[in-house]
């Protein structure tokens, strides 16, 4: 089987190409959101445990080993999905690794061994709750964080890369002079790696905190006080909070990276039919003159290209394109709002606790009912704004899978019935994902006994 | 030797790792599918432990490894086999994911007990079926090569699980546990014999190898039968990691042509030796507590 073989064919069929792409936008899709969790929820286990250590108080110490307990879980999930994604590579995309496998290959080197870190070191972490020194075993989470952060950042140069390819020529069709380090460090990198990686924290953050916005909700038609509930809240929700302006910032820069990048994804988030000057900032039904040009080149009349000078065989299916783009900026907005209120209400707060006569009302303000139940929304919000975003990227780089240089059609493998296993993926991950629901519930309502035997721990058979 | 030929030997090196630990989980999950005893599986679920599958690392580093240093060997045979590897990847994730729920909620065993023990059929069947298909250069997984070397695959692993359980048998659980475990090794051990000798004569291996196999294999019986059980440990392995050797052998792949660019194998050998520094200790600390914790429970 030659690489020519590939370029010729394409996909057996239009259906088994559709199915191809969806079977790999599912599988990302749902891995996703573990591989967040993933970095997310070890970084909280190692806030709480910090404040468990500086202050001595046990209900840190509870949180830290619940969330540890839920990452566990997590983490083992997220590890099978993650491999089916690298089978993927090759059963779906077999054009794009034959011919540029070597190219990103050493990023997924790197990748493999900062994810096998993170494994070893959430083993010992686990393992060692009971058998290390309280000091020495908070400092043996601060790799699974550290590796966890990195090998998201690994992974998502690939990505990176097929937006902005470098580190290889090509001469008759043939990969030459590669240079992995430079395949890494291409242009959007440094955009897209901080964009998804505050994105996971948000995901993770806002989702934690939505579960304990239940719990607190319940405390408040029973009239209790749960301080257990309360801090399961905040420090999800603040680092969710803490994150959200930083997204903003980020995302501004990655899409005028965009406009000046790609501008067949940049028109087609934006909906800019022609090219044209002075372009104005559309969003539903508000309308504002020359504010895109403003916001993107910072000049009101500057030009914009619209999607008439793509050729018509390199433009990206635009709807798609821009309601996803919209969906990300309106739940950014609407976290960022929350994570607002939140600084606010508990600014009040701290104000009021240091004055005589308290207010409780004021005192009490982080924790209304309404803006719990906002809150409760936050973490679903989170989860599709990164979904919404990861489709704006990606679908806005079609038709390309390398952009520029290989269509996604070159990539696809030949076979016939790829359909079939995407029923059965669906089938599968369906399940999944019901039984990971099922489980993650049965060890929120277990009391812990936090013994580590009972807890997962990811380490080969002990032979 | 060039970059190729140390790229080519690092896969193989990352296979024999898989086959030899992940095998045996796999291994360990068809034992347990089958146990009538309760204690039997007790001591499967015991020995393994953790809650990832840490052993498939070493899928994934093959996998990275082919795909970097050959990618269009790797393009070919995702390609050509990508409805027993669509399988396979299907049953590490019924697999993991099931083991991980068992631990997390133990109440709820029985309902992830048996997904548990047909995947880990599945997939040591499907990744059998394939080496040989490419070992043999011809047919497909379901050709009768490929449901032979599938049903290989599946008994060596069977068998290693065995081998290594004996002895975990009789650390976590009684003598009766332990000899049962010896009997389940000696059977398999039999069969998988039964099955490599003939095979490799019909698929014309022809090399040493198999002399080595097939003596490693009955000093492992007559081991087994003496209770030597950690000699056996590593006398079992060499004689089915010497069958995954012979059908390298056999397959006579010449890689240099299908090789990526000096600069990329050297970045990532450069990689693995960086990486290298911090796993190997990591692996050994997290080895000592975990071995700590588990003779704690036993006692």
């Amino acid at each position: 089987m030659s690489t020519v073989q590939f370029l010729a064919e394409g996909a057996a069929t239009p259906a088994d190409f559709v199915a191809a792409r969806q079977q790999m936008a599912f599988t990302l899709g749902f891995h996703i959101v573990l591989a967040s969790i993933g970095i997310g929820l070890p970084a909280l286990t190692l806030l709480a445990e910090w404040r468990s250590l500086r202050t001595g108080d046990r209900v840190y110490a509870e949180l830290a080993r619940r969330w540890m307990k839920a990452a566990g879980v997590l983490f083992a999930v997220g590890a099978v999905s993650g491999t089916v994604l690298s089978f993927e590579m090759g059963t779906l995309w077999p054009g794009f690794m034959d011919k540029y496998g070597q190219v990103f290959g050493g990023a997924f080197a790197l990748e493999g061994i900062a994810f096998f870190i993170e494994a070893i070191f959430m083993g010992i972490y686990l393992y060692g709750w009971d058998r290390l020194s309280p000091r020495a075993h908070f400092l043996t989470g601060i790799p699974v964080v550290v590796a966890g952060i990195l090998s998201a950042t690994f992974v998502v140069t690939v990505n990176s890369w097929m937006n902005q390819p470098r580190g290889f020529n090509l001469v008759n069709g043939q990969v030459t002079d590669v240079s992995p380090l430079k395949a890494m460090l291409n242009p959007a990198t440094p955009t897209e790696a901080t964009h998804l990686i505050l994105a996971s924290l948000m995901v993770c953050g806002f989702l934690v905190a939505s579960v304990y916005a239940v719990a607190l909700l319940r405390d408040a038609r029973a009239g209790r006080v749960d301080r257990y509930h309360r801090l399961g809240f905040a420090i999800p929700f603040t680092l969710g909070a803490v994150c959200a302006p930083l997204q903003v910032i980020v995302g501004d820069f990655a899409s005028r990276f965009v406009a000046s990048h790609q501008p067949a994804k940049f028109a087609a988030m934006e909906g800019i039919e022609h090219t044209q000057a002075g372009v104005p900032f559309k969003f539903a039904t508000i309308e504002i003159p020359n504010m895109l040009s403003l916001m993107v080149k910072f000049d009101a009349h500057a030009t914009l290209r619209g999607m008439d000078s793509i050729p018509a065989d390199a433009r990206p299916p635009a709807e798609v394109v821009k309601t996803s783009f919209e969906i990300m900026i309106t739940l950014g907005m609407f976290l960022l709002a929350l994570a607002a209120w939140w600084g606010f209400a508990w600014f009040v707060r701290r104000r009021a606790l240091g004055r005589a006569g308290r207010l409780a009302t004021r005192v009490d303000l982080p924790w209304k009912p309404w803006f719990l139940r906002l809150a409760l929304t936050a973490g679903g919000a989170a989860i599709l704004a990164m979904e919404a975003g990861w489709t704006t990227t990606e679908v806005g780089r079609q038709p390309w899978i390398v952009y520029g240089v290989m269509r996604t059609t070159e990539a696809v493998n030949p076979s016939s019935n790829l359909r079939y296993g995407l029923y059965a993926v669906l089938a599968v991950y369906a399940v999944l994902a019901a039984a990971t629901i099922s489980v993650l519930r049965r060890i929120r309502r277990r009391p812990d006994a936090g013994t580590p035997q009972s807890g997962p721990v990811p380490v080969g058979s002990a032979r | 030797m060039s970059y190729a030929d140390v790229a080519l030997g690092l896969i193989v090196l990352g296979l024999s790792a898989y086959l030899l630990f992940g095998g045996a989980d796999f291994g360990a999950g068809l034992w347990h599918l089958f146990a009538r005893r309760r204690t039997d599986r007790e001591v499967i679920e015991h020995a393994m432990g953790p809650l990832w599958e840490a052993n498939h690392v070493w899928l994934i580093f093959v996998m990275v490894m082919t795909w970097t240093a050959f990618p269009p060997i790797f393009a070919s045979v995702m390609t050509e086999h990508w409805v027993p590897l669509s399988l396979a990847a299907l049953g590490i994730v019924a697999r993991g994911s099931t083991f991980v729920f068992a631990k997390a909620v133990p109440d709820h065993h029985v309902r992830y007990g048996v997904v548990f023990g047909v995947s880990s059929l599945l997939t040591p069947f499907c990744f059998g079926a394939v080496a040989t298909a490419i070992t043999t250069g011809d047919g497909t997984w379901l050709s009768p090569a490929g449901l032979y070397g599938g049903a290989l695959t599946t008994a060596l692993c069977a068998y290693l699980a065995a081998v290594y359980l004996i002895w975990d048998a009789r650390r976590l659980a009684d003598a009766d546990a332990a000899l049962r475990f010896r009997g389940y090794a000696l059977l398999s051990g039999i069969v998988v014999g039964v099955l490599a000798l003939p095979g490799a004569a019909l698929i014309d291996v022809r090399s040493p190898l198999i002399i080595v196999s097939a003596v490693a294999g009955l000093v492992s019986l007559v081991l087994v039968a003496r209770h030597r059980l950690l000699a056996v440990r590593a006398t079992g392995a060499l004689a089915v990691v010497s069958v995954l050797w012979g059908a390298v052998e056999r397959a006579g792949l010449d890689l240099d042509a299908a090789a990526a660019q000096d600069t990329v194998l050297q970045f990532v050998f450069f990689a693995l030796g960086i990486g290298a520094l911090v796993l190997v200790p990591s692996m050994i600390w997290l080895f000592v507590l975990f071995q700590r914790s588990t003779e704690a429970d036993a006692h």
